[in-house]
């Protein structure tokens, strides 16, 4: 059984047609990079599945269980938790605060009450290595430090399936590095599927991801292990001009 | 007593010294009853706005219908005769009863809809309420209630009076205390993160697992019904009589949001803060400049929206770097 | 010894009276209602354009109404003269309170503006009492009154409900035939593709919010060319809510749509008034402003676009 399975889904918006019949599989523990130009369809396919939008056609499945029509709200404590490309944090909270937040709704919510809850927290911000921002309130992050706010507080969910939409975007490149390997750490421990969606910074999706699902226009071309997708004439003919992007 | 609730000590404390300085300096009394309310209307009211962020201009709606609940109460029974006391209590949770029927009402209509359409369907929901009482003759229409000899029937004159003048003041005192003590307590649990989380940003809330629709409705069923025994104790038990344009009156509304605001909107000691200054300025104003308070008042609220929206409490909490006072004075 | 047929004749009569009397009744919703949807158009765009709910909209208004009250009181002049005098003012009230206040809470959240918006609202409301003193004023302005056969309307009834149609067609044009108005309803529509395409999206808020203002303002002298009595610094509170039922009706952000939407409500308010009016028991009057918050509360609750604009 797949943990992710969307079949055959379709999404409209009045007349334009954001997302065309798209099957796609994500496994237990996988790392997949979903790539495409700028009005692909990407953030209306990580809409659809954390539920943001629901689907015209097509089905959704999460461990088996249909999730095409629940609620966002009823997802994440199933297990799937998501960054922002432009963090959202929740501004007038500490940083404690805003990852304990996502601990205390999350896959663990339920079992957790307020103290488990900023335990976990106080721990993915250990892991994460800047307990020194711990109290700061969030309005006074840099933009950089959001980021990993943002992404602490999606791992204080405790995900089954983690949607990173952009999460490089902005980092220079030293850091970028530092982020992949600790993600691909974090993740492999913690058995969290990282799908990773990104415009532009490929060698994120190279060192990271183990397939590659290219969009274009709504649909998937390609869906191949990533040396194979990236080098695939249809995927640098889409790209025309943005494939060596470093 | 845990840690977790000492914040409520300087809430205590206020109503305390409020208190003995209104029983121990003469003539003080009126003026401490008045700011009684203040701060009880707006501990109430910031349950709702402080902690969702949601404006809802229709709240005296809520005071109005917990102020019928007593006037029916006591209008109705007071032909059973020796259960006096007892009366004003079954009185009160009418009030409560009808605030969260109306609540739910409400609720479900207006907590659907974001921002200025939920203003405007609360709005709607006061004064399509008021003009249905009126409009229906319901209660007695436009007549309202008037209930003075009632009352002396329920727990005689001499009780009667002194309930007018003390007791009711003492049960809206008491009110506050309640409400301070629910707002800390919601603060302090999940329904407090989830409230904070869906008043900083709705949507990230949502995908972050928070129900926040039930999470609203929790707040605003909690805030009416705190609106409702207050209309019951300081507007039916002080003043026998309630009419329809009276106690569904938007200014109450406009106060309690300035009080909320001045004070600082989701925090524990804000409505006291602003309930004193707005209280005390109000009557002084209304001393030097009788029946203009209004003209000073509008232009300094656009001034605080502007400059100070955090309102006071929301500006000492983000200057203090201490920890020990945010943790255990000022919340 | 009444004949069976007499009777019927009679009975037939009533129908007619009644009948007629209904359409009368219909027939002066319709010119209330056109004014009352001019005097809202300002409000709808305000939110088209700032995203602002204008809760001070009613005082506004009650500024146009005082404007009408000088004119002919001191002046002597009919109010039609006070409308252009009226329709400044407002623009400048407009630029003042937008420069002043609304620009800096372009980005705070909705209670900020709603509630500086209610204080502006407020601060007229004081002002004017402090210059005029809140005694009922009213003016007469005598002119002919004309029979329609169904009812009888006074002229300047008549000159307000032309006056609105005028104004309302005047805006329409302007918003489609010039560049100006071009670059409000892509504002409107979608502002960041109106500031991508070079709009000066800053300054247009400033200007919309100016325009709002004095279609607003400029309405109030209309209002009391249909009700020129009752004249005090409070009467503005009455019609910010008829407003927003109008506003509602007809899509929020749409001046079009309030435009209708006042006509629709004036239809709806006269026709409900006549129908409560024959149920026993009842105030009428009370019964016809809860039933317009009914119909607000059902179609925001159905329909929140409004009824009358396209999804």
């Amino acid at each position: 059984m797949h943990l992710l399975e969307l079949i055959g889904v379709t999404k409209r918006f009045g007349g334009l047609v954001a997302i065309n019949k798209i099957d796609m599989k994500v496994n237990e523990g996988e790392f997949l990079g979903v790539v495409g130009p700028n009005g692909s369809g990407k953030t209306t396919l990580f809409n659809l599945i954390n539920g943001v939008y629901f689907p015209d056609e097509g089905k959704i499945l999460f461990n088996g269980k249909d999730i095409t029509r629940l609620a966002p709200y009823r997802r994440a404590p199933l297990g799937i938790g998501r960054t922002f490309q432009i963090p959202r944090p929740f501004l007038s909270a500490t940083v404690l605060e805003n990852v304990a937040v996502g601990a205390m709704f999350g896959r663990m919510g339920s079992d957790l009450n307020i103290d488990g809850a900023f335990e976990i927290a106080d721990q993915v911000i250990n892991r994460l290595n800047f307990q020194n921002l711990r109290d700061k309130i969030a309005s006074n992050l840099t933009p950089i430090e959001k980021k990993m706010m943002e992404i602490a507080r999606a791992l204080a969910m405790k995900p089954l399936l983690l949607l990173m939409d952009e999460a490089m975007a902005g980092m220079h490149p030293g850091s970028i590095n530092e982020m992949v390997s600790f993600l691909k750490q974090v993740a492999v421990e913690e058995k969290i599927a990282v799908v990773s969606m990104v415009e532009h910074i490929m060698r994120a999706v190279v060192e990271m991801a183990e397939r590659v699902v290219v969009l274009h226009q709504g649909s998937i071309i390609v869906d191949a292990p990533t040396k194979d997708a990236l080098t695939d004439p249809k995927v640098i003919e889409v790209y025309l001009g943005k494939a060596s992007e470093e | 007593m845990k840690q977790k609730y000492y914040p409520y000590i300087p809430v205590l404390l206020a109503y305390i010294v409020l208190f003995l300085i209104g029983k121990g300096v003469s003539g003080m009394w009126q003026l401490m009853s008045m700011l009684f309310f203040y701060c009880a209307l707006g501990q109430a009211f910031n349950i709702f706005l402080g902690m969702t962020g949601y404006v809802d201009f229709g709240y005296v709606a809520f005071l109005g219908v917990g102020t019928y609940g007593m006037a029916i109460t006591i209008s109705k029974l007071s032909h059973i005769q020796g259960y006096g006391v007892l009366i004003i209590i079954a009185g009160f949770f009418l009030s409560m009863f009808m605030a969260t029927l109306l609540s739910l009402a409400v609720g479900a209509v207006a907590l659907r809809l974001r921002g200025a359409y939920f203003a405007i369907a609360t709005i709607g929901v006061n004064e399509g309420f008021r003009f249905l009482i009126e409009g229906a003759k319901i209660w007695n229409g436009s007549e309202g209630i008037i209930f003075m000899s009632d009352l002396n029937r329920v727990i005689g004159s001499k009780t009667a009076s002194s309930l007018c003048t003390f007791w009711a003041d003492v049960f809206v005192v008491i009110i506050a205390l309640l409400a301070a003590f629910v707002t800390l307590i919601y603060m302090r649990s999940k329904i407090g993160y989830a409230l904070m989380a869906l008043r900083e940003d709705e949507d990230a809330a949502k995908v972050m697992g928070i129900n926040v629709t039930k999470y609203k409705i929790i707040a605003f069923i909690t805030s009416a019904c705190f609106a409702g025994l207050l209309g019951a104790s300081a507007w039916a038990l002080k003043t026998p009589y309630v009419f329809p344009p009276e106690v569904f009156e938007i200014h109450y509304t406009v106060e309690a949001i300035i009080i909320v605001l001045l004070g600082g909107a989701g925090t524990l000691l804000g409505p006291i803060v602003g309930g004193l200054v707005y209280g005390l300025s109000k009557y002084y104003l209304s001393v030097i400049i009788p029946g203009f308070q209004l003209l000073i008042f509008a232009p300094i609220v656009i001034i605080i929206i502007i400059l100070f929206p955090e309102g006071i409490i929301g500006m000492i909490k983000k200057g203090t770097k201490g920890k020990w006072i945010k943790r255990y004075i000022i919340y | 010894m009444k004949s069976p047929l007499r009777g019927g004749c009679f009975l037939k009569g009533m129908h007619g009276m009644i009948g007629n009397q209904i359409l009368g009744n219909l027939l002066q919703g319709v010119i209330l209602g056109t004014v009352y949807g001019m005097a809202t158009m300002g409000l709808s765009l305000i939110f088209g354009v700032l995203k602002v709910v204008n809760v001070g909209h009613g005082a506004f208004i009650m500024v146009g109404a005082y404007c009408a009250l000088l004119f002919f009181n001191s002046l002597g002049l009919n109010p039609i003269f006070a409308l252009p005098v009226a329709f400044f003012l407002g623009g400048i009230l407009g630029l003042f309170f937008y420069y002043s206040a609304m620009q800096r809470l372009l980005k705070a959240p909705e209670l900020s503006t709603l509630l500086a918006t209610f204080s502006i609202g407020v601060l007229l409301e004081e002002v004017v009492k402090l210059i005029f003193g809140s005694e009922f004023r009213g003016y007469n302005w005598m002119v002919d009154k004309v029979d329609l056969g169904l009812t009888i309307i006074p002229y300047s009834k008549i000159y307000a409900f032309l006056g609105s149609i005028l104004i309302a067609l005047a805006l329409y044009i302007w918003f489609n035939k010039t560049r100006a108005g071009s670059a409000v309803r892509s504002v409107v529509e979608d502002e960041e593709g109106a500031r991508v395409c070079g709009v000066n999206v800053r300054s247009t808020y400033a200007f919309s919010f100016a325009l709002g203002i004095a279609i607003t303002v400029l309405s109030g002298v209309l209002l009391t060319m249909f009700i020129p009595v009752g004249i005090n610094p409070y009467m503005g509170g009455g019609y910010t809510l008829k407003a927003f039922v109008i506003a509602v009706l007809g899509g929020l952000a749409s001046p079009y749509g309030a435009f209708f939407g006042g006509l629709v409500f004036g239809l709806i308010e006269n026709g409900s008034y006549t129908i409560f009016a024959l149920i026993p028991g009842v105030e009428p009057f009370a019964l016809t402003r809860f039933f317009s918050f009914v119909i607000l509360l059902l179609i925001l609750l159905l329909r929140p676009e409004g009824i009358l604009s396209k999804r």
